[in-house]
């Protein structure tokens, strides 16, 4: 790979990380999902920065399955995809989580005002 | 006329529970029985088991999560309910029957003194040893100590206890940043934002129902989440410092 190509991953990867981390840090993704992008994007990183390493993954990638190098292109749009679905996700997931939290406290609200009639009662 | 229940007790001891039917009940008479002045909440976090059987009759204030949420929003929740109805302290206990609500009186003891805001009974502040640790657990629980008197520059030998006094001051803060287990990223993005925590020593007892709420795979989610959280709380805590001065 040339070195404007590896500039241009590594840039590529400043971005993904830094997105990740606010998205999580916004609470607009899960801290499991980041984790799992930010552990990606940093091994993506460094096998990009170490020549013996991309050389090495760039023989076994061609061995096992010859694409052309196009295809990195989808590789990094697919990766963007994935962070903004995962985003969805816990957008919806949040949404559910306050309203069993909302659910649940109002409904011991409410149990207790009948335990506390009941008691007055007795 | 009555005061309410809830402007009479200042205190709300919560106690988080899933899949905790076996224990949950013992729990909850001993603390009406250590602590007759608080009320109890139990935060029934989805349990599959007789939880909601055991509770029945118990006089316990129950908020059942329809699904299982975790640990940390158990614990939110609980807040939420503390702060809707005007408490000053939530006293956090475990539902596995480990804590002793005996000791919680010494806790409260420490916390009246006005030193803390957040006061958590320690198994290990006196000794700073973890003896009879499991390897793995012992390993994640010294480097999550460090890693709070880096960041915080508090050393707190014990992140993971589940007895917490939590002063009324904590409250919005533990509700609007999003925690995992309310361990050491809670505690030090608490720190990084001024509020004075503190250890008071407890003995714990042996768990003995059912399986802890660490699978074998959370001993490698925990630790990753936990310090991306740490680092990600030192971040937001210092930005909402800058912004408030």
């Amino acid at each position: 790979m040339t070195f404007a190509g590896v500039l241009l991953g590594v840039a590529i990867g400043i971005v993904l990380l830094s997105w990740v981390m606010n998205l999580v840090g916004r609470d607009r993704l899960y801290v499991g999902y980041g984790v799992i992008f930010v552990l990606g994007t940093l091994a993506a990183m460094t096998v990009l920065i170490v020549p013996p390493l991309l050389d090495a993954v760039t023989r076994a990638s061609v061995a096992l399955l010859p694409v052309p190098s196009l295809s990195i292109v989808a590789l990094v749009i697919f990766t963007f995809m994935m962070v903004y679905v995962f985003t969805q996700i816990t957008v919806l997931s949040n949404r559910v989580m306050r309203l069993t939290k909302e659910l649940a406290i109002r409904n011991a609200q409410q149990e207790g005002d009948v335990e506390r009639r009941a008691a007055e009662r007795r | 006329m009555d005061t309410p229940p809830d402007r009479r007790c200042r205190s709300l001891v919560a106690v988080p529970a899933y899949n905790e039917g076996a224990t949950v009940r013992g729990v909850i008479d001993a603390v009406r029985a250590n602590l007759p002045d608080c009320d109890v909440l139990v935060v029934d976090d989805g349990s599959r088991d007789e939880a909601a059987t055991a509770l029945a009759g118990t006089g316990a204030i129950v908020a059942t999560h329809l699904c299982n949420l975790g640990y940390g929003h158990a614990i939110q929740t609980a807040v939420l309910y503390a702060t809707r109805h005007g408490y000053d302290r939530l006293i956090t206990l475990d539902a596995d029957g480990q804590h002793d609500p005996a000791q919680v009186r010494g806790l409260l003891t420490e916390f009246d003194s006005g030193r803390w805001d957040i006061l958590i009974g320690s198994r290990y502040v006196v000794q700073h040893k973890y003896d009879g640790v499991p390897l793995g657990r012992r390993l994640g629980m010294q480097l999550f100590s460090t890693l709070v008197g880096l960041l915080a520059g508090q050393r707190i030998y014990d992140t993971t206890s589940g007895l917490k006094v939590i002063g009324r001051r904590a409250f919005v803060p533990l509700t609007r940043w999003h925690f995992i287990d309310f361990h050491a990223e809670a505690l030090v993005y608490l720190m990084r934002l001024g509020f004075r925590i503190g250890e008071f020593p407890i003995t714990v007892r042996e768990r003995r129902h059912g399986p802890s709420m660490y699978s074998a795979l959370s001993h490698v989610k925990y630790p990753l989440k936990t310090m991306f959280m740490l680092l990600l709380g030192v971040v937001h805590a210092d930005l909402s410092r800058k912004r408030a001065s």
